[in-house]
């Protein structure tokens, strides 16, 4: 089997030294903050403040309120602080400065979608100028189709981000009222809940009623490709609000497929005009198009640096930020390029000290398949409790190629080649659909690129496209000598797969395959099955 | 009734994949074609020199080793097929020609292939995956005709020197139209007030068109054709007329036991089934056939993959149409269970066709072979059955 080099950190980290002993099981989650050092307990403290300031900036806006005690999934608003606490588990230095730069970001920017949500929904602000330039998209969806259009005039609103998405990041029982009422309706509990839940919300009509038009994309998977029907029934027959459905090839590798999605962009556009009024304009579009390349320069130094034995990018809210940049905002919004500077600069100055994030790395991971990481602090419990350093995750592996970025006239008729390929890219979709290859290959080369010894397989249940090549992961990690740990999960129902009996299945693989101790033993049962 | 003197031979062809007809249709030289989704033109399968077949796995029992390579999370069917490949099962295929059209059946394809599981000993063995069409719009025919030129035509010129020109396809074109009016006319019989035919009887017919060399099952269909024309209906032999739509189901079984619970199947409207399927195909000389065949497939195609909402509602009304046109009393919408697409077109189709066109409906999963849980569906089954009679009591007697 392949080995990787154990480093040793040789610098004693600052603060509390075994973070599992503040969990408490009667307390719901923690007795007391972690306690980081001085610098970095106060960082994060000043930290928390800036959250606490951004909540209570959109909660004091009346029709917020009204939106808050109208909409159930409002409830994830409460626990928000708890979120962002989740993921800095043990996190130090950059780390713990790269996690909050990003997510604190993330959670400005779903704040801002909530609020701009409830300005125009017709139960809450209904403010009907400012709805009728708005367009809603799906939840997973890559907005490139908008990257021409003046955000100023016309607002993008992935409505299902704050309903769905983001509310079950922060509170991970929220979506399992939309899931029982989508099953109660007939939608089997075998499916991916994650479009099962938006469905959900649909039928229990809990989503925010706005827009001028919408547009939904064969995303992901089947589950999400039907997930759409339901939806858009009812804002079509109940709300009058016209739909588009941007058809994606899912064969995105085969070049005979390019010249079909370019032609929906094209349409989905022409769709956008018709209903909004606005029109696309060249200048805006190549103006992103350099934003989008310029994060793309980002995510590959990123990985660069997580190729070295010193990785400092780790875990969800990085993956998170990357998602949101690269699907949510495709180069739209200029403060995202910021953001990626400064994480970058945060990382560099990291790995030229050498800084490490755990006391101890035994293992190189690649995390693959559909994550739940966003509800879990999988990721820096891994590193913490067993020295297992994630290196990258399979949603932040995405597109590598540059897009054209100068005004020419061949560059116009390119530009929706480019915004096709990247919308047949987008995260998940770009692994999980167009061939096994994507799959397995871009795996395995993936480990050999990073130098990873160890594959951490989230199983999601209800993914059939990962599960459907479950045998093949194995039998192809046996012949690389890569440790391959399965760890099951079912994304957004924690009924099925709690918290803890997610860990436990990476700390029996630890403790029986690699009969390995823990770093931190006091990580390995953390009571918080119960935890937001 | 008396029994349909083919049946038993219909019946013993189903028994296995690889039927005594595919054998024969081999030794003629014939090349055989084999795919996974109806998303498949089949007249471009069925080209001079060639002949479908579409996999399935009849008598499926242990899906042990396909359920190691993808999980029991999968639908039986896709595992069904792998489970059989590994077996040699399909061993007869010269080529496999698969959409990807839902998730799972691809996966199955595809571990298929890198288990290399067919085509030892043929060097020009070929494995093709197709995208197929999302949406009812001219940029979908493009997509599809383009497709089916670099996924079917031009391996099967390369590989097997099959021609593929206009003439070839509309001469193909032809032989698959009159097998659908073979079909067609045969289940017309349904329609009447006291069918001649079962609807187990038509799903083994219509069934065999599929997993059969159709030229070699033309001439008994046909004299089933004559036969029908006079036989002589029982006198009461159903309680309650149905609708069956849904996923792929190649299990006459089933069909059986929907019947035996006192219902009569009246018309089919699934993968495998005579709707869409057996639909013809009208050509014009003014455009190539192969763009026509992509079109009318495009037009035609009702599976839930298809995403445009006038496909999403044209589905339904769709069935609501068959219901009307076979006189059906109620609608069973099932679906193979672990199977995304027909989770949410059953619960959709199902509420839409009881609330928005009011026909009884009894939405119900299944496994792909019912042998494996006959018991709980024949109750499902039989209380739908009894629920419709008594809405029919209710309404003194009218139609549900």
């Amino acid at each position: 089997m392949k080995t990787v080099e154990k480093v040793i950190n040789p610098v004693r980290r600052a603060g509390e030294q075994s973070p599992g002993k503040i969990y408490d099981e009667k307390l719901k989650v923690r007795r007391r903050r972690e306690w980081r050092g001085v610098k970095d307990t106060f960082y994060d403290y000043t930290r928390w403040l800036y959250l606490m300031s951004v909540l209570g900036r959109f909660i004091v806006v009346p029709r917020n309120i009204k939106g808050f005690f109208k909409y159930r999934w409002m409830m994830s608003y409460l626990f928000v602080p708890h979120g962002m606490d989740k993921f800095t588990i043990g996190l130090r230095d950059e780390a713990l400065r790269i996690a909050h730069t990003s997510f604190n970001f993330v959670i400005a920017d779903v704040t801002k979608a909530i609020g701009n949500c409830f300005r125009g929904d017709r139960r809450v602000g209904n403010d009907k100028a400012y709805s009728d330039k708005c367009v809603i998209t799906d939840e997973n969806s890559m907005v490139t189709f908008m990257m021409g259009f003046d955000t100023d005039k016309v607002h993008t609103i992935l409505r299902e981000v704050p309903t769905m998405f983001a509310s079950n990041i922060f509170h991970q029982f929220n979506v399992m009222h939309y899931l029982d009422v989508a099953q109660l309706n007939g939608i089997p509990g075998d499916v991916c809940p994650m479009p099962e839940a938006e469905a959900g919300i649909s039928i229990d009509d809990d989503f925010c009623v706005l827009g001028s038009c919408a547009v939904q994309n064969n995303t992901t998977c089947d589950g999400s490709l039907m997930g759409n029907g339901i939806i858009a029934k009812r804002l079509e027959r109940e709300y009058g609000i016209p739909t588009f459905q941007l058809a994606t090839p899912l064969r995105h590798k085969e070049p005979d497929v390019l010249e079909y999605a370019a032609e929906e962009i094209k349409k989905a556009i022409a769709f956008v005009e018709e209903h909004t009024g606005e029109k696309w304009d060249w200048d805006i579009y190549f103006a992103a198009a350099k934003r989008v390349n310029y994060a793309t320069k980002c995510r590959i130094a990123q990985m660069e640096i997580n190729s070295t034995p010193y990785p400092q990018f780790f875990g969800a809210t990085f993956s998170l930020y990357n998602d949101t940049n690269y699907m949510g905002n495709s180069g739209r919004v200029p403060d995202f390029v910021d953001i990626d500077r400064k994480l970058l600069s945060l990382a560099e100055k990291g790995y030229k000290a050498k800084r490490m994030y755990a006391k101890e790395y035994r293992h190189r991971a690649i995390v693959w398949g559909v994550q739940p990481q966003y509800t879990i602090d999988m990721l820096y419990w891994m590193v913490q409790c067993w020295g297992v350093v994630p290196l990258t995750d399979m949603l932040s592996v995405i597109n590598t190629d540059m897009i054209a970025e100068e005004d020419t006239p061949e560059n116009r008729e390119q530009a929706y080649r480019d915004m096709a390929m990247l919308n047949m890219e987008m995260i998940m979709r770009n692994h999980t659909h167009g061939g096994y290859k994507v799959l397995l290959d871009d795996l395995w080369e993936l480990c050999e690129k990073m130098n990873a010894d160890m594959v951490m397989m989230w199983e999601h249940m209800s993914c059939k496209a990962l599960t459907g090549m479950h045998g093949m992961f194995e039998e192809q990690a046996r012949e690389r000598g890569i440790h391959i740990m399965w760890v099951s999960h079912d994304l957004c129902d924690p009924r099925v797969f709690t918290r803890g009996a997610i860990r436990d299945q990476v700390s029996n693989y630890m403790r029986t395959v690699m009969r390995e101790e823990p770093l931190d033993p006091t990580l390995e049962n953390i009571p918080d099955n119960n935890a937001w | 009734m008396r029994d349909l003197k083919h049946l038993q031979y219909f019946e013993d062809l189903l028994q296995v994949a690889n039927n005594a007809l595919i054998k024969q249709a081999k030794e003629e030289g014939k090349v055989c074609i084999a795919y996974t989704c109806e998303n498949v033109p089949e007249p471009l399968v069925n080209l001079p020199g060639t002949f479908s077949i579409r996999l399935h796995a009849p008598n499926t029992g242990s899906m042990d080793i396909a359920t190691y390579y993808m999980t029991n999370l999968l639908c039986e069917p896709s595992r069904a097929l792998l489970e059989r490949a590994i077996e040699g099962g399909f061993n007869f295929a010269d080529c496999v020609i698969t959409p990807d059209g839902c998730t799972m059946m691809n996966r199955a394809v595809e571990n298929m292939e890198l288990l290399n599981t067919m085509g030892k000993g043929n060097p020009n063995f070929f494995h093709e995956y197709m995208e197929i069409a999302f949406k009812n719009t001219e940029n979908d025919v493009n997509l599809s005709v383009l497709q089916c030129k670099n996924h079917i035509l031009k391996p099967l010129h390369e590989k097997y020197g099959i021609d593929i020109s206009d003439a070839a396809i509309r001469k193909t074109v032809e032989d698959h139209n009159r097998l659908c009016r073979m079909i067609q006319s045969i289940g017309d019989f349904r329609k009447e007030e006291k069918p001649r035919i079962t609807g187990y009887e038509f799903h083994v017919l219509c069934l065999a068109s599929y997993v059969c060399p159709k030229h070699l099952i033309m001439g008994k269909l046909e004299g089933t054709l004559e036969e029908l024309k006079t036989r002589e209906p029982v006198e009461k032999p159903y309680r309650a007329r149905v609708l069956v739509v849904g996923s792929e189901m190649d299990d006459s079984g089933y069909i059986k036991l929907v019947e035996e619970c006192g219902a009569y199947v009246c018309c089919d409207r699934f993968c495998f089934g005579s709707y869409p399927g057996r639909t013809e195909i009208t050509l014009n000389d003014d455009e190539d056939a192969l763009t026509q065949v992509c079109r009318h497939y495009i037009q035609n195609c009702h599976c839930p993959r298809m995403m445009s909402m006038d496909k999403v509602y044209g589905r339904k009304q769709y069935v609501a149409d068959l219901a009307r046109q076979y006189k059906a009393d109620g609608i069973i919408y099932e679906q193979v269970k672990f199977c995304d697409p027909w989770a949410y077109e059953r619960m959709l189709g199902s509420s839409m066709l009881q609330h928005d066109f009011g026909y009884p409906v009894l939405s119900v999963d299944r496994p792909y072979n019912i042998a494996s849980s006959v018991g709980q569906m024949r109750t499902r089954v039989q209380a739908f059955v009894e629920s419709i009679e008594i809405k029919k009591l209710q309404r003194g007697g009218k139609k549900a």
